[in-house]
């Protein structure tokens, strides 16, 4: 070990790290995820639980720490799939922007663990630190336009994830 | 199930269930803490300080600083105030203390004396008055007092305080697990609660928390307007004769502000001590008296109607009849406890039932919470390959 690796700062937690790597916060410097983990909350589904039920009210954003979870939506006739959400990928961050209905119903696949983050705490956040809660609403932005892009291009139907 | 498409609920609050259940829970919490008073008090000043020190450590938290740095920066902080104000203020205060002690039976006997003149210069007036003996029997009380029962009440009032001190040492104790523990038993809440009631129960913590914070700072906000509109009033009204000078009319303000945290006696505790001190400053000043009367009375009048609303009551989103109510039940049930708890506790038990109602009206959310369950019997019975 080099002497100056002891100046490095320690590594950052895998956490933080996941965090780091999805959509939303991928801009976000090392300092701002350390402040992100105090509204982290974890949580632990079984095979075929439900995380939220399409026309609920959404109150935050999911991250998907591990497994996998299954985003259906009701058509005419049957459920539209609309798609699978894997590891360091989030789903509904609309809630994120404001207090709507969920447009999709998202269920665990697998026992799968998923981080929750909340619109109130993030809001709180973002008064505090305007310049992150600029990246996180830009991020926002950004995502959902290009859903609705690739939606109107016909590619897929993940614009109504969130 | 979309939205539109689940069967209506009333509005949680209109449910008479839940109406009943937010009267009975905050009145039966104002029974439960007069009766573990001795550790409700530490409790609730610990949560006080609590409310009032977390936003600046968030603060911290929030540019950057690990919780327990921030924590270690403001008892840093605290530290250096106490000891810079037990070198400063202290002592004034204590020789300020000491000599309020050796005029205080002076003050007294001119206190007696003035309202003796008073109640003669009525009885004088007032046939009906002379016949109950007014100043008489209150020079009779007051030597009743003074010989008996003031010895009594003195030692009363020492063990009391005896009894209270380590119940008050307790505070900053509390205050600093609530600070260094809180959040962490914020988290350990939430990990208890079941996925399907998850968000919900998120919600709840938040409007608790909003309830909470903005109670008060609604409370700090009365204070400062009721300190000010006294103080300046008592500074006009004694600017003729110069019986106050800024400074004392601000303070005295502020003292009779604090009292008024215990709603309807306080202000009356705050109203008499204004009048007791302009009746030393200027006793043959019947005007003065009257003037601080009626400020008192023009101030409750703006407390009730202007200040209160702007600042609790819009904080707490209560219909003034319903607090009222409350207010009173909770000063019959537990006195000068249930007087000051009365509004915070009906905030808190307001939210809880909502929050209920909205949890235990929605099918969806309890048919989730079932399926979970039926999940992990089913996991339970395939692993033990039942």
């Amino acid at each position: 070990m080099s002497f100056w690796n002891f100046l490095r700062p320690p590594p950052l937690d895998p956490k933080l790290k996941l965090v780091g790597s999805t959509a939303i916060f991928q801009n976000c410097t090392r300092q701002e995820l350390e402040t992100l983990r105090l509204y982290l909350h974890e949580r632990h589904y079984l095979a075929g639980e439900i995380v939220f039920d399409e026309g609920e009210e959404g109150e935050g954003v999911y991250i998907v720490a591990s497994g996998k979870f299954r985003a259906t939506r009701k058509g005419m006739l049957k459920k539209k799939n609309l798609g699978e959400i894997l590891p360091g990928e989030c789903f509904g961050e609309i809630a994120l922007l404001k207090s709507s209905c969920r447009l999709a119903t998202v269920v665990a696949e697998e026992p799968s663990v998923a981080f929750a983050m909340f619109r109130s705490e993030l809001e709180r956040l973002a008064d505090a630190r305007p310049r992150l809660g600029f990246k996180v609403a830009v991020q926002v932005a950004r995502l959902m336009s290009s859903r609705l892009h690739r939606f109107l291009e016909g590619e897929t139907d993940t614009s109504i994830l969130s | 199930m979309n939205q539109e498409n689940r069967p209506s609920h009333p509005s949680t609050l209109e449910h008479p269930v839940i109406w009943i259940g937010v009267i009975g829970g905050t009145l039966g919490s104002i029974v439960l803490l007069d009766r573990i008073a001795w550790l409700a008090l530490p409790l609730i000043l610990a949560v006080v300080f609590y409310y009032l020190v977390h936003p600046a450590l968030v603060r911290l938290q929030h540019w950057g600083l690990a919780p327990q740095h921030s924590l270690a920066i403001f008892l840093v902080l605290a530290s250096l105030v106490c000891v810079v104000a037990s070198l400063t203020v202290l002592p004034a205060m204590l020789n300020s203390l000491n000599q309020f002690q050796s005029n205080l039976p002076e003050t007294m006997q001119r206190l007696t004396q003035i309202a003796s003149e008073f109640l003669r210069n009525i009885e004088a007036r007032f046939p009906m008055a002379k016949k109950a003996d007014l100043a008489e029997g209150l020079q009779a009380r007051i030597d009743f007092f003074a010989q008996g029962k003031g010895t009594q009440f003195a030692g009363d009032a020492a063990l009391f305080a005896f009894k209270w001190l380590p119940s008050l040492l307790l505070v900053p104790f509390l205050t600093f697990f609530f600070l260094r523990d809180g959040t962490a038993f914020h988290q350990l809440i939430l990990r208890a609660v079941p996925n399907a009631f998850f968000e919900k129960t998120l919600l709840l913590f938040d409007r608790m928390n909003r309830q909470m914070h903005a109670y008060f700072r609604g409370m700090f906000w009365l204070t400062v307007l009721d300190t000010v509109t006294l103080g300046l009033g008592l500074w006009l009204l004694g600017m003729k004769d110069g019986t106050f000078s800024f400074q004392n009319a601000m303070l005295l303000g502020l003292v009779c502000a604090v009292f008024a945290w215990v709603p309807y006696v306080g202000t009356a505790v705050g109203g008499l001590i204004a009048v007791c001190v302009c009746a030393l400053q200027s006793p043959h000043d019947p005007q003065l008296l009257l003037g601080v009367v009626l400020l008192f009375c023009g101030v409750r009048l703006l407390d009730e109607f202007l200040y209160t609303p702007a600042t609790v009551g819009r904080a707490l989103h209560m219909h003034p009849l319903v607090s009222v109510m409350m207010i009173f039940a909770g000063g019959m049930l537990g006195g000068v406890y249930g007087l000051l708890l009365a509004l915070p506790l009906l905030g808190i038990f307001t939210v809880l039932g909502q929050m209920f109602g909205e949890i235990w009206f929605d099918s969806r959310l309890r048919a989730r919470h079932a399926a979970r369950n039926l999940l992990e019997k089913r996991l339970a019975s395939n692993d033990l390959d039942l």
